[in-house]
């Protein structure tokens, strides 16, 4: 959009720059301490602090964390499989209920919102969850537990409804109804093509919680060829605590534990995926423009 | 007055036609009412009559070897009467110790209470007698839950009835003549309602759920992935909550573990409750309103850039906080605020300043917290902003800037009135778990300073303490969780009920 | 909102419908049976039974249909394959499959059965711990008294042992000795088999030899010449952090502040920081239970602490600091009074050498100080059976093969000889470079056998240490026993006043013990003012009355 140079857009485009920039640099510093941590030899971490710019540069945080390259190379290529799997077939889900819960003929739609919505606020706890999982449906150990539980979320369901009603004008469905359309050609034609913006929102959300997740695996993997690339970080870091917490009633040899800079090390290795990744994504957003000119 | 006169007249005639008398019957008038409906009520009545405190809904037999079977405790014996009521079946329960049948008695008070709730409802509605655009038929949905409710209860009586004879070994608490007397007359008041409500449903043209689905099967079709999504992950694990009102014991197993009833609440709110509430309901209030706004602020100002790669990296690197995990963003702020070497007091002392002692003053805490929750949400939180900035329609731009508004005028007449619906969704959603969540925030930014607990103890960090000292608190933690629940939900349907007075369209459900 | 409560009501009634079908069916099979059983078998006697016919009921119901036909029959009946669930603790190792499949090999041919290992990892191990009891899932289980062993048995968490022992795995009980099995006795009941290598895990100072030599210091073997040490060392060298005290260690209910847990130089208490709830009692007197908090010693120990603190020992932000192991390692602090044993100084030592900047480690129990050295308890390392279990006299028939064959014992422990080990000189355990199969890879502390157990190189210098201890702890008046560990608190009937006593700690006694305060006796009035308040008496009378009778029961007077 072109904005035309006023004194008020100078103004504000003073405003925004100065803010955006400080804003951005907030964001970055402490990443760029990690990153920087993650290269820097343990013993300086420890000794004299983070600091913005790597000293006694060193990459035996990454040596340590690529030693067994095939196991982090299965975790990610595990975390792909889940957020792929996931993200897929949980916005196929999430556009089709936001869709019937948009439609005003649905009799039903506002029961079926509330019983969507009651499941953010009530639940009974993860014990009877877990139990479900492992001993009622026997899925402990098999990939379908990591992915299957996090298909949807209320809120997304409900953000997904949100948008379908903001971008699809009931006089356009009205109309291919008359022209004889049923509801899989209103949904598949006329509804999917114009939710750029919202699909790319709640895809986003999606495979961030599917590439942030650790605690499925946590729960209901019994085999390490199964886990996810945040919990074969994550238990990292968890073996070292806990060794330490019980070393103290019985001996054991600690061996070798991540150091303080493998734990900076490993919070690049998994994020570095989704930064590369999140502009793509964006750019969707952008496409958002279209769907003003559509309902126009 | 008149129009329902003339759809009487109506339905005569084609009841008629059909040669059915029964529903001319009882579409009768006597003293003003419809004698179906009044009939139905006096079903409802003798229900609602049986279901005081003062019926036995069942009569504890044997209980000589009941008590011996039960190894019931001297001094509980005493407590245990000769017949019970449908709502203090549970006291039965807690003073026996059968933890087996808890739920079961849990269920049927929950099924009595929604019982209850409907047969006023219904004696209500019927006593006003009041139509409205669809006729009657808001009064019979009103005694078809009435009769069904009845014929539930009285029926899950007896099979708890039969359920406890099985589970105990032997015949100890039989149903009275009043839950029979219940299931007659609600079985019968179904049937009356029923048959009228058939008939003035096809006055209005209004069709039950069976002819919904044949209408819109495609729409149930496209709803049947995220039932059965809902009920194995949320519902079915709902029953859980039983757990609540249990002391857990390996021994008895989670469903049989000995009832206790309201002992881990009292043990709840012996503990400070009302400070813990009044922190995490606080902090989610500030963490709400000035993370959105902020939010909405940013969203607003990257969607004016017009700088293409500035717009890019400005998003994407305000988006980077929420990668950090707070295991490591504790070690940051550590480093940042401690004493000696912190950051901070290290440039303090070096401009010739005093020390700020930040770990042992509680006072700095509240706002530390809020910014760094809002640093490391305020990238996510922007993208829905911006889709639905981006998803504006631009003539409305165009048009303003035709008649001459400036930047700031757009944003205040055109942006923000467009974010309103998306800001109320998320708020309305954001209520609801106000007395939950970022457990990690708090548990890794305070850890165990206990100086810092007064201010910025919440209720999921104070529920993490008792489970790590006591290992079978489950209990205790369900008790937590459904308070949180249920406060969630008081509020979110008082809030949902002001929107849809304001503004139907917004409102959640 | 009229919908709303209509639906909430038909929605709390459906799913509890609902669920109590779905679930019930999980739960059935290890809640409702035994019941069922029970209440069978009661109808057909008669309703007069008096308590030992109902146990002997109980136990035949738990161990499910072939317990009955068993009870003559002293051979174990294999005809039938059964698969076994073994659950412990930590992260699998690379060369599971490889050895579970060795083992699996033997215990087809003797046992007709095999077994599939379980690793909780580190992460959440507390809590996926009591859901794998609760759901069920294994048949052995590792247990520990860190690990709530007493607590969870009390609560039925496991299976009674001591007829399957008496009746088939009596080579088991005959090797682990009555004694130590009684230790693992709850209410009468054996419900765990421990290990045969008792080790001694002694608290004690860890500290820097070579700094204590360069500036002339003394030994850390009491408060003033703790202090002493740690003061020369402050004086020598201004930049050096002294301790890396946290609160991470002392989170229970005995100490509030790591620095705290020097003032066990001064206490021969029955147990290290004395017993919980500020009460205190001395080995040699274990019933005579005396008053921690509200005595003078006490006031005086918080001067101490504040004087410490003053001095800059510790960081003034220690209560939020997030303590690392490796800061002693890395030269960040020169002591560590907290958490320390044998093993951990063992370890200790050989960082240094790796290091190799001529740092050199010393550690100093405080039993030899006081006199009071025990070895861990047997509960330390176990082995239990999961109350779920269908095969439990197979299961301990396992747990038999594992400690009682020398072959078997030591694949299971090093894994194959010749690809994840060698044997140097004999009997000295070597892993071969990049072992994919570690020294106990399985975690199975609880299946060590004292006569099999390979010795490793740190072990020598580890066992110089034990022969020194067990001499000071053979000189005691229990001559090598663990009191306190053997007992297990009941804390139900005060459960809510004990967690306010465990907060009242955190937020008053820690900033008194880090010495964070400006006046010691003003804050020690406030901490006892808030303790009481908290229902410290009635916490107190509990525990005492309980500890008394457990004094009572097994002698300790």
């Amino acid at each position: 959009m072109k904005i035309k140079k006023g004194p008020a857009s100078i103004i504000f485009n003073i405003i925004s720059y100065t803010l955006l920039t400080l804003g951005s640099i907030g964001c970055v510093i402490p990443f760029i301490m990690i990153l920087s941590g993650s290269f820097t030899d343990n013993k300086t971490i420890l000794t004299k602090g983070y600091s913005l710019l790597p000293r006694d540069v060193t990459i035996s945080a990454y040596q340590t964390i690529f030693k067994a390259p095939q196991d982090i190379l299965q975790a990610y290529k595990m975390t792909f499989f889940y957020t792929g799997v996931g993200t897929a077939i949980g916005l196929m889900m999430i556009t089709m209920t936001a869709y019937v819960i948009s439609r005003k003929e649905f009799k039903y739609r506002n029961t079926v919102s509330f019983l969507i919505y009651f499941t953010s606020i009530f639940g009974g706890g993860t014990i009877p969850w877990y139990l479900m999982y492992s001993s009622v449906l026997g899925l402990k150990g098999s990939t379908l537990a990591i992915w299957f539980p996090a298909l949807m979320s209320p809120f997304l369901v409900i953000l997904m409804r949100t948008f379908i009603v903001g971008s699809v004008p009931d006089a356009i469905t009205e109309s291919a109804k008359i022209d004889g359309a049923g509801h899989v050609t209103i949904f598949s034609r006329i509804v999917m093509p114009v939710l750029g913006p919202g699909l790319a929102t709640i895809g986003l959300f999606l495979a961030l919680g599917y590439w942030n997740d650790w605690y499925r695996s946590s729960m209901f993997s019994t085999d390490s060829t199964t886990w996810e690339l945040q919990f074969y970080l994550y238990d990292l870091l968890n073996a070292s605590t806990a060794i330490k917490q019980m070393s103290q009633n019985i001996g054991i040899v600690t061996g070798d534990l991540p150091t303080q800079s493998v734990k900076l090390a490993m919070a690049v290795v998994s994020t570095g995926p989704v930064l590369l990744f999140y502009p793509f994504v964006q750019k969707y957003f952008v496409s958002g423009i279209t769907v003003g000119a559509v309902k126009g | 007055m008149k129009e329902v006169g003339l759809s009487r007249a109506d339905v005569s005639a084609k009841d008629k036609a059909k040669g059915s008398g029964l529903v001319e019957r009882l579409n009768a008038q006597v003293a003003g009412r419809k004698l179906g409906i009044l009939l139905s009520m006096a079903a409802s009545a003798i229900t609602l009559l049986t279901m005081l405190p003062l019926f036995n809904w069942f009569k504890i037999v044997n209980g000589y070897k009941l008590v011996k079977k039960l190894k019931v405790a001297a001094d509980e014996v005493a407590k245990l009467k000769g017949g019970y009521s449908v709502f203090n079946m549970l006291s039965f329960v807690q003073h026996s110790g059968a933890g087996i049948l808890g739920l079961f008695a849990m269920m049927m008070l929950i099924l009595a209470c929604a019982c209850l709730y409907f047969q006023i409802v219904y004696i209500v509605k019927g006593a006003l007698n009041k139509t409205d655009k669809k006729g009657y038929l808001g009064i019979y949905g009103a005694g078809e839950a009435a009769m069904l409710f009845g014929v539930l209860t009285g029926c899950v009586a007896l099979i708890f009835a039969a359920f406890a004879k099985k589970n105990l070994g032997l015949e100890a608490i039989r149903p009275t003549v009043f839950v029979y007397l219940v299931i007659a007359v609600s079985v019968i008041g179904y049937v009356i309602v029923k048959n009228m409500q058939v008939a003035e449903r096809r006055i209005y043209h209004e069709h039950g759920l069976l002819m919904e689905i044949k209408k819109n099967w495609v729409l149930f079709l496209m709803l049947v992935p995220t039932f059965v999504y809902f009920l194995i992950n949320n519902y079915l694990p709902m029953a859980g909550v039983y757990y609540a009102f249990t002391q857990f014991n390996f021994r008895d197993g989670l469903w049989a573990s000995p009832f206790v009833g309201f002992k881990n609440f009292e043990y709840l709110v012996s503990a400070d409750l009302f400070r813990l509430t009044r922190n995490t309901v606080l902090y989610n209030v500030v963490f709400i309103l000035l993370g959105n706004a902020l939010q909405i602020v940013f969203a607003i100002l990257v969607s004016q850039i017009t700088v293409k790669w500035f717009k890019k990296s400005a998003q994407t690197l305000m988006f980077m906080p929420y990668f950090v995990s707070f295991v490591i963003l504790k070690v940051i702020i550590y480093n940042i605020f401690e004493y000696q070497y912190g950051v901070i007091n290290t440039l303090i002392t070096s401009l010739g300043g005093e020390r700020i002692d930040f770990y042992n003053t509680p006072l700095y805490w509240p706002f530390l917290i809020t910014i760094f929750f809002i640093w490391k949400n305020i990238g996510y939180g922007m993208v829905v902003y911006l889709a639905t900035i981006m998803g504006i329609d631009a003539e409305l731009y165009d048009a303003a800037k035709v008649d001459g508004a400036n930047i700031f005028q757009q944003i205040r007449f055109i942006t923000l009135p467009q974010l309103k619906p998306t800001f109320i969704i998320l708020l309305l959603y954001a209520l609801g778990g106000i007395m939950k969540g970022q457990f990690e925030l708090f548990y890794q930014m305070i850890g165990n300073n206990g100086v810092l607990y007064n201010i910025t103890d919440i209720l999921d960090t104070y529920v993490y303490r008792i489970a790590m000292t006591q290992p079978l608190s489950i209990g205790l933690g369900t008790a937590a969780g459904l308070y949180q629940s249920v406060f969630g939900f008081v509020l979110i349907v008082v809030t949902n009920w002001v929107v849809k007075r304001k503004n139907a369209e917004y409102a959640l459900f | 909102m009229k919908n709303g409560k209509k639906l909430l009501s038909l929605l709390m009634a459906g799913t509890m419908a609902a669920a109590a079908v779905g679930c019930s069916g999980s739960s059935n099979e290890d809640t409702y049976a035994p019941a069922t059983e029970e209440a069978a078998e009661d109808a057909a006697e008669d309703a007069a039974e008096d308590a030992a016919e109902e146990e002997a009921a109980d136990e035949t119901a738990d161990e499910a249909e072939d317990a009955g036909e068993a009870a003559e029959a002293q051979e174990l009946d294999t005809s039938e394959h059964v698969d076994l669930v073994f659950y412990v603790m930590g992260d699998a190792p690379e060369d599971e499959q490889v050895v579970e499949d060795a083992i699996n090999e033997k215990l087809n041919e003797k046992l007709n059965c095999s077994i599939d290992f379980q690793f909780s990892t580190w992460t959440d191990f507390q809590q996926k711990y009591s859901l794998e009891l609760t759901s069920g899932g294994a048949d052995l289980i590792y247990v520990a008294n860190w690990l709530n062993f007493g607590r969870l048995a009390k609560s039925g968490a496991f299976l009674e042992l001591d007829d399957i022992l008496d009746t088939y795995c009596t080579d088991l009980r005959d090797l682990i000795g009555e004694e130590r099995l009684n230790m693992c006795s709850v209410d009468g009941s054996v419900y765990a088999i421990p290990n045969t290598w008792p080790e001694y895990v002694s608290s004690g100072i860890t500290y820097r030899e070579d700094l204590r030599k360069q500036f002339d210091l003394p030994v850390p073997d009491s408060i003033e010449n703790f202090e002493a040490y740690m003061k020369g060392i402050k004086d020598n060298m201004p930049d050096q952090p002294i301790l890396a005290a946290t609160t991470e260690e002392s989170q229970g209910l005995q100490v509030a502040f790591d620095a705290a847990w020097a003032l066990n130089l001064k206490y021969p208490w029955v147990t290290i920081n004395g017993l919980p709830y500020g009460l205190a009692a001395n080995y040699d007197t274990p019933e005579d239970v005396t008053d921690y908090w509200f005595s003078d010693d006490f006031v005086e120990d918080m001067k101490t602490m504040k004087r410490w603190a003053d001095y800059g020992f510790w960081s003034k932000s220690a209560l939020s600091d997030t303590n690392d192991s490796e800061a002693y390692k890395n030269g960040l602090c020169v002591a560590i009074p907290q958490g320390q044993n044998p093993a951990k100084y063992v370890s200790g030592v050989k960082d240094f050498e790796d290091a190799g900047q001529g740092w050199e480690t010393a550690y100093l129990a405080y039993g030899e100080v006081t006199g009071v050295i025990y070895p861990g308890h047997a509960t330390q390392n176990a082995t239990s059976i999961v109350r779920g279990c269908k095969n439990p006299e197979r299961a301990l028939a396992v747990v038999q093969y594992f400690m009682t064959d020398e072959e078997m014992n030591r694949l299971v422990q090093c894994g194959i000889e010749g690809t994840h080990y060698t044997l140097a000189d004999g009997d000295l355990y070597e892993a071969v470079p990049d072992t994919k199969f570690a020294y106990e890879g399985f975690s199975t502390w609880n299946l060590r056998n004292g006569d099999f157990k390979l010795m490793t190189e740190n072990d020598a210098l580890q066992n110089e240490m034990f022969d020194k201890l067990e001499k000071i702890g053979e000189k005691t008046k229990f001559p090598n026993t663990d009191i306190y560990s053997g007992f297990t608190e009941d804390y139900e009937a005060y459960s809510a006043e004990r967690t306010a006593v465990s907060n009242v700690m955190r937020q008053y006694l820690a900033p008194l013990q880090a010495g964070l305060v400006d006046d010691v006796d003003a804050a020690v009035e406030e901490f006892r003012t808030k303790v009481t308040e908290a229902g410290l008496e009635k916490v107190r009378e509990g525990f005492t009355s309980q500890w008394i009778a457990y004094c009572d029961e097994y002698g300790y007077k």
